[in-house]
């Protein structure tokens, strides 16, 4: 017997977890090369 | 042997010898084909050893129950016990190291260690967009699980560990099956490492079926910008911070992978990341390698499962490619400078051979494109994914 809701849990719930801690970290990567270069670029 | 003592032939069945003909397989393609033939050798080793019957290098449980698999002897009870038991033959050597190295998934997480002490993550950090891209490429994990579950073949913590496979990445795909599906073990490690060196002949047909020419001839320049230290050391840290929040359970792997790269990339510790990336992770890998290939007797490997998995892996493959090709081809969408799709197919991670997939389909398309360092950024970020992606099934699947 399938039980869906769980495979809806995983492979769905799953997935989108996925992206979403790969976003979060695309975003804070970005914030933090931004936040090196600004300053760099000030202190030259 | 004259009625002195017992030779192996009479133990030998068909499956063992046509496993040693798949061991002796495996080297061949390690040696003569050079295929990840710092795995494949040690496998293909195993592979023989452990089909000779009575040579005592793996022993195995006895089966209780109708239709288990029979999984390596493991002896309860400290050091003095498995002295004991080793000593008196009821053990092999390597059932210690399949106890002590691979069933507590330390051998995975050491590897891993090693692997970020010789990793360069500065073109992820150059790019950002390539997490998304890691992120999305891990598709075809997905996808083969739901097969893999819904046809029946594979129990819910079974499917998750054929899924992972689509990540293209040995150290969580040991780590995972060695949590979830222990008795998958040989065969899904073996195909993991298998395909990652066939990347080269499964790719390009999906690069070229789901990116019109125009596009893959779409000119990227060649130089990344340049990373500073500070990024460089701040980097492991927050990448393990931000996913050890998340999803806890991928901790361990991915802190054993950012520690190696933090040792790889301060500066002053250059000689602990020498070791950590070097004789360390080649002992690892042949012990590794050794224990996987004794985990495939025939009574193991020689069934519908093994053939399932080897054409599952085929499905998360290309699914994972084309999840990192359809996220490059929408980000284009948004994006002023375009960006060449054939990169998102690195998000598959299989670190640099899909990189390198993408610089010969993207000069085949564009000769005066060089993808390499473009497409290291996602198969860089797709490492981190497949972690991320190990530890939520560790988390969910019951």
């Amino acid at each position: 017997m399938i039980d869906w809701s769980l495979i809806a849990k995983i492979a769905g719930g799953g997935f989108g977890v996925t992206i979403l801690v790969l976003v979060i970290l695309c975003l804070v990567i970005w914030l933090i090369g931004f936040v090196i270069q600004r300053r760099s670029k000030a202190k030259k | 042997m004259f009625g002195l003592y017992e030779m192996a032939f009479g133990g030998l069945t068909w499956g063992n010898i046509l496993m040693l003909v798949i061991g002796g397989g495996l080297i061949y393609l390690g040696v003569a084909k050079k295929m990840e033939p710092v795995l494949l050798v040690p496998i293909g080793l195993g592979v023989i050893m452990v089909n000779i019957p009575m040579s005592g290098l793996m022993i195995y449980a006895p089966v209780t129950e109708p239709g288990a698999v029979p999984m390596p002897l493991m002896v309860q009870g400290g050091i003095g016990a498995l002295g004991e038991a080793m000593g008196s033959g009821k053990i092999g050597l390597l059932n210690v190291l399949y106890q002590f190295g691979i069933s507590n998934e330390l051998i995975p997480l050491l590897i891993f260690l090693g692997v970020g002490a010789m990793s360069d993550f500065s073109p992820a950090m150059s790019r950002p967009i390539s997490f998304l891209f890691g992120a999305t490429a891990q598709l075809g994990v997905f996808i083969v699980f739901l097969i893999a579950y819904v046809t029946g073949l594979f129990t819910v913590s079974q499917a998750a560990c054929v899924g992972i496979i689509g990540g293209s990445d040995g150290p969580p795909t040991v780590y995972l099956t060695a949590a979830l599906a222990p008795e998958l073990l040989g065969p899904i490690t073996l195909v993991a490492y298998s395909y990652m060196a066939l990347v080269p002949i499964l790719q390009p047909p999906v690069i070229r079926a789901l990116i019109p020419k125009k596009q893959r001839q779409i000119y990227m320049k060649p130089q990344t910008r340049e990373v500073s230290h500070l990024e460089k050391v701040i980097f492991p840290i927050a990448v393990f911070v931000v996913s050890a929040l998340f999803v806890p359970k991928a901790a361990p792997l991915i802190g054993m992978l950012m520690f190696g790269n933090l040792l790889y990339v301060t500066g002053v510790t250059d000689r602990l990341a020498a070791s950590a990336g070097g004789v360390f992770v080649d002992v690892l890998t042949f012990l590794l390698g050794i224990c996987v290939g004794a985990l495939m007797p025939a009574i193991v490997f020689l069934n519908i499962h093994t053939l399932a998995i080897i054409g599952l892996a085929v499905v998360a493959f290309a699914f994972g490619t084309a999840g990192g090709i359809w996220a490059a081809r929408i980000a284009n969408l948004f994006l002023k400078e375009k960006i060449n799709p054939i990169i998102g197919a690195a998000g598959v991670s299989a670190v640099p051979m899909a990189a390198r997939v993408a610089q010969v389909e993207g000069q085949k398309a564009n000769p005066r494109n060089f993808l390499l360092m473009h497409a290291l950024g996602p198969n860089m970020a797709g490492a981190i994914a497949t972690s991320v992606v190990a530890g939520i099934f560790m988390s969910i699947v019951p």
